[in-house]
């Protein structure tokens, strides 16, 4: 059986001045991913070691990590594919650190939802209470389906050079989304989502590395959200305003037709 | 000012700036003796005509907006405490104020003769 090593990058904040390197043999098998070398590790070598992980099918964005230098799932992400004899699993760039490979999550998401990531409307009545299943048209939905994959998995912003240097950057995922709900046909919070985004550390501060498309498993380019959002950004104009927002519903909820 | 209106203003700046140093350059490249094109006595003859002198103010203008404008982004981007912020928008002001009102003090002076060789 061969075998390959698997270099993860411990730390603790409460006890370690500075994160170091762990080696570990693994016994390598077909289709091994990185995720299953790491339990593997911890299963068997080392119960220390701390992870974040859940659906192991690349759908929860739990187990983002560094790999070989590189924001990828780990679920995601076959030993074989990553060619050589060593793997080098470390947490996420532009994160805090919790433990060995689990970063904190809070200002990320923080991030998220002050981009208002849901639909806006004016009715308030009938958003808390809708009588009918609102659905947007297929070619609407085109328009964003791409956004839509967003598993929140943090490798976008990880990757992102702009949220290394500025903290109050919203960051890629933020915006991808933001972008998403402005171009939600039943959406009417556009205003709210533009004037958000246009600040000195908001939507401009993007350089446009792109890097956080090229890492994304999910196929999303946040970089072509970023910059589709800056027309909406630059015009001042919302695609709808309050009270514009599509009415058009299929059938009452709760109905089979 | 709003953020898009600054960034409107920076793209506006870069694009102008690109043109009017192109036509600067070919002037003093092409057009004019390019052997004498930074002689004391031609850049003098140069701010004598109106026209030039004018182009030459745009394009003090129009780099030292955009120059500082993006210092402005670059330093916002390295700190983000409210303070700050609110220093390199009015040192950003100021800079380009003192810094086109001085460029411009020498455009005058160079027009109107204050300057002789």
């Amino acid at each position: 059986m061969s075998e390959f090593k698997l270099a993860v990058q411990r730390f603790d904040p409460l006890t370690d001045a500075k994160p170091r390197l762990a080696e570990y043999t693994v016994p390598m098998r077909e289709g091994m991913t990185v995720l299953d070398a790491l339990l593997y590790a911890r299963d068997y070598l080392d119960h220390s070691i701390a992870l974040r992980f859940s659906c192991r099918q690349a759908s929860c964005g739990s187990c983002g990590m560094k790999i070989n230098g590189r924001p990828r799932l780990a679920c995601y992400t076959q030993v074989e594919e990553l060619g050589g004899e060593k793997v080098v699993a470390q947490p996420l760039d532009n994160f805090a650190i919790v433990k060995d490979l689990v970063t904190d999550l809070e200002s990320f998401f923080t991030k998220h939802k002050q981009l208002m990531p849901y639909v806006l409307r004016s009715d308030a009545q009938e958003l808390d209470h809708p009588t009918a299943e609102y659905l947007m048209k297929p070619e609407e939905l085109k328009k964003v389906l791409q956004f839509t994959y967003c598993i929140k998995c943090g490798l976008c912003t990880s990757a992102c050079p702009t949220v290394a240097m500025d903290v109050k950057f919203p960051g890629p995922q933020a915006m991808a989304q933001a972008y998403r709900y402005l171009m939600d046909e039943r959406d009417e919070g556009g205003e709210k989502r533009l004037e958000a985004l246009d600040t000195a550390h908001g939507v401009w501060r993007c350089h446009f590395a792109g890097s956080c498309s090229f890492v994304c498993p999910k196929g999303v380019d946040p970089a072509l959200g970023i910059q589709l959002l800056r027309r909406h950004v630059l015009s001042g104009k919302a695609p709808r305003k309050q009270g514009e927002g599509a009415k058009v519903w299929s059938a009452p909820a709760g109905s089979t037709k | 000012m709003k953020e898009s209106r600054l960034m409107l203003i920076q793209y506006a700046t870069a694009v102008l700036a690109l043109a009017l140093v192109a036509a600067h350059l070919i002037m003093q490249g092409v057009i004019l003796p390019y052997d004498t094109a930074i002689s004391f006595n031609n850049i003098l003859s140069i701010y004598q005509n109106w026209i030039y002198a004018g182009f030459l103010e745009a394009l003090l203008v129009v780099v030292l907006v955009h120059g500082f404008n993006g210092l402005r982004i670059i330093l916002h981007e390295w700190r983000q405490t409210a303070p700050w912020s609110r220093w390199v928008d009015l040192g950003t002001v100021a800079a380009v104020a003192v810094a086109v009102g001085y460029g411009t003090r020498t455009v005058i002076l160079a027009v109107f003769g204050g300057v002789s060789g």
